[in-house]
C-alpha cells in the first residue's frame, strides 16, 4: 500500500460513499461495479494497474450476484475501493491477493450493512405513517433525504473502516512470498469460479447458451494469441 | 402537466428508501410528487388522495419505473376512479420488475461488463471502463426519458404500450450479446491473471476454479462462490500456519 496523503484519504473516502450509494439509492450509474469503484480508486491511490487488477477481480464474484428484487447480496463498491487502495504500489502477484481478501470480507460487511440501513428506512416510514396516510408531501420528501443521507453514512463508514483496516494490514502483517502468491492465486481461482457460475447460471438453455459457448470458443483463441 | 423534468431526475433516486415493507412505494411518491402538482389548483381532494396512493407499496425495476409513474399520474389527471389505479399498480409490479431485470441485470450490465473485461485485457486499461460508464449511462438514460413519457402518453393503457414497444424484442438480443461477451471475457481474464505464474501456479489456481464451481453447483445457495472464496482463503492460511 502506498503512503496516502490526507487530501487521498478524503478522495477515497468520499469515492467510496459514492459509490455505496450508487448500489441501490442514487443514481445507480454503476459507479459501484467492481471495475469502476476500483479502477478509480487505484487512480487517486497513484496506482491505476493495482485498482484494475482487483477491480477486474472483484468484478468476477460481482458477475455471480444477481441484484434483483429483495435479494440479499454483497456490497462491492466500497471494499474494491478498500481493496484498490491496499494494492497500489505492490506487485500485483504479491498484493492482489491479501487486498482481494480484505474485499470480500467488505463485501460481505457492506451486505449487512445494507440490511440495517433497509429496516432503518422501514422503521421510519412506520413513524410516519400518519403524515403519508394524509398525503402530506413534506413527509415523503423528509423520508426520502433522511434514507439517502443514512446511506450514505453507510458508505462514508464502511469505506473509512476499509481503509483503516488495509492502513493496519499494510503496516502490520508481514506475509512470505509463499503465502502472499498462495492467497492470490486461490483469489483469482475462486474469482474465475464466480465468474463461470454467474455466465452458466444466467446462460439458461436457450440461445443464450450458445452465444456463451462462442463467445469463451472466441476468448479461447484470442488467450492462446495473446 | 408540469415537472416532467424534476420527476425524471427524481427517478433516478426511486430507490432512495427502498425497505422490506413498501419496497419502491415511498420513492414512487417521491417521483411522482413534480407531475401531481397541477392536481393541487385543479382539484386538491384528488390532489391528497393522488399523493398517498403514489407512495402505497411498489416494487419494480428502478429503470422502468418512470412507465408506472408517468402512467399513474397519467390516470390521476384522466380522474380514474382509486380503485382503479390501485389495481394498474399492483398489476405493473411484475411485468415491469421481470421486463427490467432481465433486460438491465441480467442482460445489459453483465453485457457491457464482459465487453469491458476483455477490453481490459486486450489492452484498452481505463478507457475501457470509461466506455463501460459512458455506453450504459447512455443507454439507461434514454430508457428513462423513454418510460415516463410513454407512461405520461398512455395512461391506464400503458401495458398494451409496453407489449408493443422495444422492449420484448431487445430483451432476447441483449441476452445474447450479454452471454457472448462474458463467455469472451471469462478465458481472457483468466489468462491475464495466470499469465508468467508458471505451469504449477496455474494448474493449482484451476484447480481452485473447478473445485469452487462444482461445490458451490453442488451445496446450491448455501455457498455462494463468496463464501467459498473465504473458505478457500481460510484452509490456505490454516495450511501456511502449520507449515504445509
Amino acid at each position: 500500500m502506498t503512503e496516502l496523503s490526507l487530501t487521498q484519504a478524503a478522495l477515497l473516502v468520499a469515492w467510496g460513499t459514492l459509490v455505496a450509494l450508487d448500489l441501490v439509492s442514487v443514481p445507480q450509474a454503476m459507479f459501484s461495479r467492481p471495475l469502476v469503484a476500483g479502477t478509480v480508486a487505484g487512480w487517486i491511490a497513484g496506482d491505476v494497474e493495482a485498482g484494475l487488477r482487483t477491480g477486474v477481480l472483484l468484478e468476477l464474484f460481482a458477475l455471480d450476484v444477481l441484484p434483483i428484487g429483495a435479494a440479499r447480496y454483497p456490497d462491492y463498491g466500497p471494499a474494491a475501493v478498500a481493496a484498490a487502495a491496499l494494492a497500489a504500489g505492490v506487485s500485483w502477484e504479491l498484493g492482489l491477493g491479501l487486498a482481494a481478501t480484505l474485499g470480500l470480507v467488505l463485501a460481505t460487511a457492506g451486505g449487512w450493512s445494507l440490511q440495517l440501513v433497509r429496516r432503518s428506512n422501514a422503521r421510519a416510514i412506520q413513524r410516519r405513517a400518519a403524515a403519508l396516510a394524509a398525503g402530506e408531501g413534506s413527509a415523503i420528501r423528509r423520508l426520502q433525504y433522511v434514507a439517502l443521507a443514512r446511506d450514505a453514512a453507510r458508505g462514508a463508514t464502511l469505506t473509512a473502516v476499509g481503509l483503516a483496516l488495509a492502513w493496519a494490514l499494510a503496516v502490520g502483517l508481514r506475509l512470505d512470498r509463499a503465502t502472499a502468491l498462495g492467497l492470490t492465486l486461490v483469489c483469482v481461482g475462486s474469482a474465475v469460479a464466480a465468474g463461470v457460475n454467474g455466465a452458466v447460471r444466467s446462460a439458461g438453455r436457450d440461445a443464450r447458451l450458445r452465444w456463451l459457448a462462442a463467445g469463451a470458443a472466441v476468448g479461447l483463441v484470442l488467450a492462446a494469441l495473446r | 402537466m408540469t415537472g416532467r423534468w424534476r420527476a425524471l431526475l427524481r427517478l433516478f433516486a426511486v430507490q432512495g428508501t427502498w425497505n422490506y415493507e413498501r419496497m419502491l412505494g415511498v420513492g414512487m411518491g417521491y417521483a411522482a410528487e413534480p407531475l401531481l402538482e397541477d392536481l393541487k389548483t385543479v382539484d386538491p381532494v384528488r390532489h391528497g388522495e393522488a399523493v398517498v396512493r403514489s407512495s402505497e407499496f411498489f416494487n419494480c425495476n428502478p429503470n422502468l419505473a418512470g412507465l408506472a409513474v408517468g402512467a399513474i399520474a397519467r390516470a390521476e389527471y384522466d380522474a380514474m376512479p382509486g380503485d382503479q389505479i390501485a389495481r394498474l399498480r399492483t398489476a405493473l409490479c411484475s411485468p415491469l420488475g421481470a421486463l427490467g431485470d432481465e433486460l438491465f441485470w441480467a442482460g445489459l450490465v453483465p453485457g457491457l461488463i464482459g465487453a469491458a473485461l476483455a477490453a481490459v485485457v486486450l489492452g484498452a486499461g481505463w478507457w475501457a471502463v470509461a466506455g463501460f460508464l459512458v455506453c450504459y449511462n447512455l443507454i439507461r438514460g434514454g430508457t428513462a426519458v423513454w418510460a415516463l413519457g410513454t407512461g405520461l402518453e398512455t395512461g391506464m393503457q400503458v401495458g398494451a404500450a409496453i407489449g408493443r414497444s422495444w422492449l420484448i424484442r431487445w430483451i432476447p438480443r441483449v441476452g445474447a450479446g450479454a452471454g457472448f461477451t462474458i463467455g469472451l471475457a471469462v478465458p481472457l481474464v483468466t489468462d491475464w491473471y495466470l499469465d508468467g505464474i508458471g505451469i504449477a501456479g496455474a494448474a493449482g489456481t484451476l484447480a481452485v476454479a473447478a473445485t469452487g464451481v462444482a461445490v458451490t453447483r453442488w451445496f446450491g445457495p448455501a455457498l455462494t462462490t463468496l463464501r467459498f472464496a473465504l473458505l478457500a482463503i481460510l484452509l490456505l492460511i490454516v495450511f501456511r500456519w502449520v507449515g504445509l
